[in-house]
């Protein structure tokens, strides 16, 4: 018998629930296998009876171009940088250069201590794992967060220069410029305090990101990021990862803050993680 | 047999369901134990449909009749949303089975990967993996 027919049966809990009327069964009391056949998926992305751990299907069509010929790059989307770990926007087997003093740092973390976790910004190039919108206006890209947190990136593109000695902060200070078909962001000035994955890889205030957003088709948005930061890599090195238009999405509010109770239940080493 | 009869109730009810990755803020593995499944039948306390994540507390009977109460994380409001919940979907007082994996913690802490209620239908819950 195939475990696993639809995706979600959530969508069946909007409908009103059956009062229940008995006292609850003592079933189980301690821990147990959770064997058995499953009658949903188990994995999130399944929307729609695609089948199990896939997504929304990717939206089909052209790369759309504004009036001047500018691509056009705002929507929804989703992914497009690292959540769990940066190697995997890397190739297979590629070595993460770090400096032994990063090498020390990424070892010592501890996953409670993720910012992350803790309703903090990511920084760049780490994704949250919730829709983000960019928004093109004259002289500038916006760059909205659903979470985390609920805040916006803002990306100068009317060909000024970094600001001079910029106060290190969690997006830096962002210059871009459209080459092409793509939109190219230089990022400084960034405080050390973000992670850039779960496992807790490192960077310094010397860091600086040069992003490269392409959206290849309707639906695609191609993110290839350079890291460059010599205070925790020998190297500069690159990332590379792909965002998914959601067309049928809308922000939502998500207040990291308000109930935050993880970071105090979580344990071990992040790298471990 | 009972698949079937789940993707006939969702399919009977209508319902357009665009669902999104139901991934975390945090890293799964360093606050879960996959390997530690939990299975538990109770009576819902309290549901807190909050950020970062939606919870609900679950009165757990034992045989000898000792009650504890278990923290369930699910998702963020807004993945659950997205999937079909709504805040009235669970309530205080509610008679639900809970799968999903305890807290490495040893807490009464639980993150809830399906939720069956009393009626049978059994739903996606959470936030229950890391990315690959």
């Amino acid at each position: 018998m195939k475990k696993v027919l639809f995706a979600f049966v959530a969508g069946a809990l909007a409908l009103p629930a059956q009062t229940p009327t008995t006292t609850p069964t003592p079933r189980q009391n301690a821990v147990a296998p959770a064997g058995g056949s499953v009658d949903v998926a188990t994995q999130p992305a399944a929307g729609g009876g695609r089948g199990r751990g896939r997504g929304p299907e990717r939206p089909k069509g052209p790369t759309p171009h504004m009036q001047d010929g500018t691509v056009d790059f705002s929507g929804v989307w989703q992914g497009g940088g690292p959540i769990g770990d940066i190697a995997q926007g890397m190739p297979k087997g590629a070595v993460i250069p770090m400096t032994p003093a990063a090498e020390k740092i990424f070892k010592s973390r501890q996953s409670k201590d993720d910012p992350e976790a803790n309703c903090l910004p990511t920084g760049i190039p780490r994704i949250a794992p919730y829709p983000w919108r960019i928004v093109q206006a004259p002289g500038h890209v916006f760059i909205l967060f659903e979470g985390n947190i609920h805040s916006y990136r803002q990306i100068f593109v009317d060909g000024r220069a970094h600001k001079e000695d910029p106060d290190p902060t969690w997006y830096g200070d962002s210059i871009g410029h459209y080459d092409g078909d793509s939109l190219v962001v230089d990022t400084i000035g960034f405080n050390d305090k973000f992670w850039f994955d779960f496992a807790g890889h490192p960077h310094t205030e010397q860091l600086h990101t040069i992003e490269k957003y392409t959206r290849k088709d309707l639906g695609t948005l191609d993110v290839d990021t350079t890291i460059i930061d010599p205070g925790a890599y020998t190297k500069p090195f690159d990332l590379h990862f792909t965002a998914t238009l959601r067309p049928k999405e809308e922000l939502m509010e998500y207040i990291c803050q308000e109930n935050q109770q993880d970071a105090k239940h979580m344990v071990g080493f992040a790298g471990l993680n | 047999m009972k698949s079937r009869f789940a993707l006939v109730l969702a399919c009977s009810a209508g319902l357009t369901i665009s669902a999104l990755p139901a991934l975390a803020h945090h890293s799964f593995a360093a606050e879960y134990d996959a390997s530690k499944p939990v299975d538990l039948k109770g009576t819902v306390t309290k549901v807190e449909w909050t950020n970062p994540h939606a919870r609900f507390y679950l009165d757990v009977k034992d045989e000898k009749g000792n009650v504890t109460n278990w923290n369930f994380e699910l998702a963020s409001p807004n993945v659950l949303s997205r999937n079909g919940w709504t805040r009235h979907s669970l309530k205080e007082g509610d008679v639900v089975e809970v799968q999903g994996a305890m807290a490495k913690d040893g807490s009464n802490l639980a993150n809830a990967r399906t939720v069956k209620l009393a009626d049978g239908r059994k739903v996606f819950a959470g936030s229950n993996t890391d990315p690959k």
